[in-house]
């Protein structure tokens, strides 16, 4: 299928931009008339720094909004380049059976210098009213530039992270001071990422002679695969993975990163294992029990799936054998389709930040 | 404590499930469905439950065991049931990983509904699958086996003590009914007393599909989570309702089946009158089983009667005649296989029906159902009063239009409303333009089948979206004097060319009114 007109860039004058968007809507509507509808459920602001991560906004928030329609506001922002901004119009277009195309538009501004700090003001007059605010931030948080972040941030009902690319519990806590001080709701997309172990977790405790054994817990083993360098963000899903276990099972953690159970202390370990596929992920979880017991979860790798073994009978959880999203576009598109910020992640987030430090221990 | 009493005891909900897509986990179960060799598990009820699997709502253990009279073995039964989520599910084309645990779940076993042998070689299977698969006694029937059958399943359930009591505790028993939940008042009624004879109310899923719809459920949130629709969801400001469902087929292979009921009770009795009492209902006090459906029966009591003698005044009946559907000819419905040549059955009807309470009281709710129509839909709209005043009247190109709200439930899902614009230009015209909302453009994704949803609604106990006996029999209440009329009518239905919008007395029975049919 040959692409729209409107599909295609346009250089627009940033002071128009809404005009230029009017005028693009009456031009394809000559063109393709009833078979093509308007629509938006999110504006959703990408923050990027670089070419590429623009470019991968663009094509992940394209895919994206064939499943969540949406206002895409792509920045690019450097403050280390030359002091210009400039801004293009586009739209995504998608097929919805029919004949009919859904039409969502793109909008990137690239700015440079202390041109920057014309991003926030011009992003807030673009966006749709009555309509939720997303704020993907591609790549680590600028905790140097909170002020900025803030700004941006300011409309927002919810800011998108992947903590996978965090440096430093720095980035958690800085999350967590986000949704603990405005009224933007955090997500993270390392979250949607382990939900398939939590998925395979509560499987573990469904029946009802497992669901005891919730109080008995006293080691929990989180095994994260890493590349074999220390970057933080490689372990950030384990540690992820223990800090909701830890909040759903009413475990206290201390500031030094000590665990205290219904029956003492419990004993957090989250390891790094060099390995060669899956970096970032989980790769093993292990739960012990104060019998001496323990349940675990694992990837069969030939099959792609997690298995759990209780008492030395194994498991496939019918509920984990499903695919769970990967790509990016997926990732995002979880995150729109909940109408409200993750209230689990939430509870969790206080906690992470304090478990770090039984991070390779 | 005693004993007795924790046993019964439902242990503490399992934290961890908080937050996740599937909060509500049902226990793992047998579903032991009667009829596995037919249409219906084939086209619909496995491919529901891969689908099911697919989206990782089943828990595990959940185990299938279909039960019919061909000799399959449970690797032929896994074979075609394969087949059948390769032609039909919805998470197309299946996973291999996923089909491989689920199959592992899946078995057979070979009877027929009327010997006790194959009842106790079922039990023993339930038994097997309870110690192998955690299923621990809990079981759900599904009957999809025509009506006459019930009574023998049940009695013999029953004999095999393979039915536990609720009041009793422990792993539950539920059955689930398709339809048609009988063909008049006192066979509905004779239906639900030996569903009762073996099982409770509240063990009895009466599934009417429709109810399984995203957008039947939508419904109830458009009307009741939305606050600016509810103020004039009444006689001041509405005019009157239309609902329509046509399906542009005709009676394909159930000739034998239709002939002997027609589309009153086909649709009417059972699909239209959820879509009309979920239009018309007060706002239930919680959005539980027992709530919805007391609204829901309320505005079946407060239906106006037929007025005996003058049927034909509110209620037309029509049959297809030859004609052409969508470019092709179509036969005439006494022409159908199966179907008797001199046959009165209606192919079409429509009725122009009041609800007499407070809320409704003198607007008509016009209802349509047909086969051979000229499009396969299902639609509701409501057209509301017009503006008070027409202030626009002296000016020649002003034409102003009532407002409708129309919630299209099949195909192309979606709610528009319809209201009056100014024309761009120097003088004052008007036109009329439609907001719309699709689901496929607000979502992308395709709904769940209904099936799925009712299956799992089962797995889970609630039966909210289950006709409740005196639903049914409050239904059949109402449309059997019409039916009883009709029946005595020597006349034959009014006939309408295949591919029409049904016979012209139906036009007529709106237009008598000064209204007309919405083209949906």
């Amino acid at each position: 299928m040959t692409a729209l007109p409107l599909e295609e860039e346009q250089p627009v004058d940033l002071n128009a931009i809404e005009k230029h968007l009017a005028e693009l809507w009456r031009s394809s509507k000559e063109i393709a008339d009833d078979a093509l509808t308007r629509a938006a459920l999110w504006n959703v602001v990408a923050h990027t720094c670089t070419s590429e991560t623009q470019a991968t906004a663009s094509e992940v928030l394209g895919k994206a909004s064939g499943s969540v329609p949406q206002r895409s506001i792509i920045v690019r922002a450097n403050s280390a380049a030359k002091p210009e901004i400039s801004s293009w119009i586009s739209a995504n277009c998608h097929l919805v059976g029919g004949g009919k195309q859904v039409c969502s538009e793109e909008i990137a501004i690239v700015a440079g210098g202390d041109r920057i700090h014309r991003i926030p003001p011009l992003v807030n007059a673009l966006l749709i009213p009555d309509m939720p605010v997303a704020v993907w931030w591609l790549g680590d948080l600028p905790n140097e530039h909170e002020d900025y972040v803030l700004a941006l941030l300011e409309p927002a009902d919810r800011l998108i992270v992947d903590s996978v690319h965090f440096d430093s519990p720095a980035d958690l806590l800085l999350i967590n001071r986000v949704a603990e001080k405005t009224t933007t709701t955090p997500a993270d997309l390392n979250w949607i990422r382990l939900e398939e172990w939590r998925q395979a977790t509560a499987s573990v405790f469904d029946p009802p002679n497992m669901r005891g054994r919730l109080e008995a817990i006293r080691r929990v083993r989180v095994v994260a695969g890493t590349s074999g360098s220390d970057f933080f963000g490689e372990s950030v899903e384990s540690l992820l993975y223990a800090a909701w276990l830890c909040a759903q099972t009413g475990h206290e953690v201390d500031a030094q990163g000590n665990v205290q159970g219904s029956l003492g202390a419990v004993d957090y370990r989250i390891e790094r294992r060099k390995q060669e596929t899956q970096i970032g992920g989980i790769t093993y979880a292990e739960i012990g029990f104060d019998d001496g017991s323990c349940a675990s979860i694992m990837r069969d790798r030939d099959r792609g799936i997690l298995v759990a073994n209780v008492d030395g009978n194994l498991s496939v959880p019918e509920s984990v054998t499903r695919t769970v999203p990967k790509g990016l576009d997926e990732l995002i598109v979880r995150q729109l389709k909940r109408a409200k910020g993750d209230q689990v992640l939430l509870k969790v987030l206080p906690v992470v930040s304090r478990l770090a430090k039984r991070v390779g221990r | 404590m005693s004993s007795a009493v924790a046993a019964t005891q439902a242990p503490a909900a399992n934290p961890l499930r908080e937050g996740l897509e599937q909060e509500r986990v049902p226990d793992a179960s047998a579903l032991v469905i009667f009829g596995a060799s037919g249409d219906l598990t084939q086209r619909k009820l496995i491919p529901a439950l891969y689908s099911l699997a697919h989206d990782g709502l089943l828990p595990a253990g959940q185990t299938i065991i279909g039960f019919a009279r061909p000799d399959y073995t449970d690797d032929a039964f896994r074979l075609a049931m394969r087949e059948a989520c390769d032609k039909f599910a919805r998470t197309r084309p299946v996973d291999d990983a996923i089909w491989e645990n689920f199959a592992k779940g899946l078995f057979y076993v070979q009877g027929e509904f009327s010997d006790p042998a194959g009842y106790h070689r079922l039990n023993q299977k339930l038994q097997e699958c309870d110690r192998t698969r955690g299923t621990s006694g809990r079981r759900i029937y599904y009957l999809a086996v025509p009506p006459q059958f019930f009574p023998v399943i049940a009695e013999l359930l029953g004999a095999e003590k393979m039915v536990s009591d609720p009041e009793r505790g422990g792993p539950f028993t539920r059955v689930i009914i398709e339809k048609p939940f009988g063909h008049d008042l006192e066979s509905a009624k004779e239906l639900n007393r030996v569903a009762v004879s073996t099982f409770r109310e509240r063990q009895v899923f009466r599934i009417d599909h429709y109810l399984g719809k995203e957008t039947v459920q939508n419904l109830l949130v458009l009307r009741f989570a939305n606050g600016i629709f509810e103020p004039f969801w009444n006689r001041q400001y509405i005019d009157h309702v239309q609902i329509t469902v046509a399906e542009s087929i005709g009676v394909e292979k159930r000739g034998g089946y239709f002939d002997g009921a027609g589309i009153t009770r086909d649709i009417i009795q059972n699909h239209m009158m959820q879509l009309l009492s979920l239009t018309a209902m007060e706002p239930p006090v919680a959005f539980e089983a027992d709530p919805v459906r007391d609204e829901k029966v309320k505005v079946l009591r407060a239906l106006r009667e037929f007025p005996r003698g003058r049927e034909q005044e509110v209620a037309v009946r029509g049959q297809y005649d030859d004609g052409s559907v969508l470019g092709e000819k179509a036969v005439a419905y006494r022409k159908e296989a199966n179907v008797d040549p001199n046959s009165r059955t209606e192919t079409f009807a429509a009725m122009k029906i009041f609800i007499d309470n407070w809320r409704w009281a003198d607007v008509p709710f016009y209802i349509r159902a047909g086969k051979r129509l000229p499009k396969r839909v299902t639609d509701i709209s409501i057209h509301f009063r017009p503006a008070p005043y027409p202030m626009w009247r002296k000016i020649r190109g002003v034409d102003t239009q009532p407002n409708v709200l129309a919630i299209r439930i099949q195909p192309d899902e979606g709610i528009s409303l319809k209201f009056d614009s100014k024309v761009p230009g120097p003088s004052v015209r008007t036109a009329p333009v439609t907001m719309e909302f699709r689901y496929a453009t607000s979502f992308g994704a395709e709904p769940p089948e209904a099936y799925e949803r009712l299956l799992l609604e089962t797995m889970l106990g609630d039966s909210t979206l289950f006709a409740r006996r005196d639903e049914v029999e409050t239904a059949w209440a109402w449309l059997d004097p019409l039916l009883k009329a009709w029946a005595a009518d020597p006349r034959p239905p009014d006939p309408y060319p295949a591919g029409t919008w049904g016979p012209e007395s139906a036009d007529r029975l709106i237009e008598r009114d000064g209204r007309k049919w919405r083209r949906p």
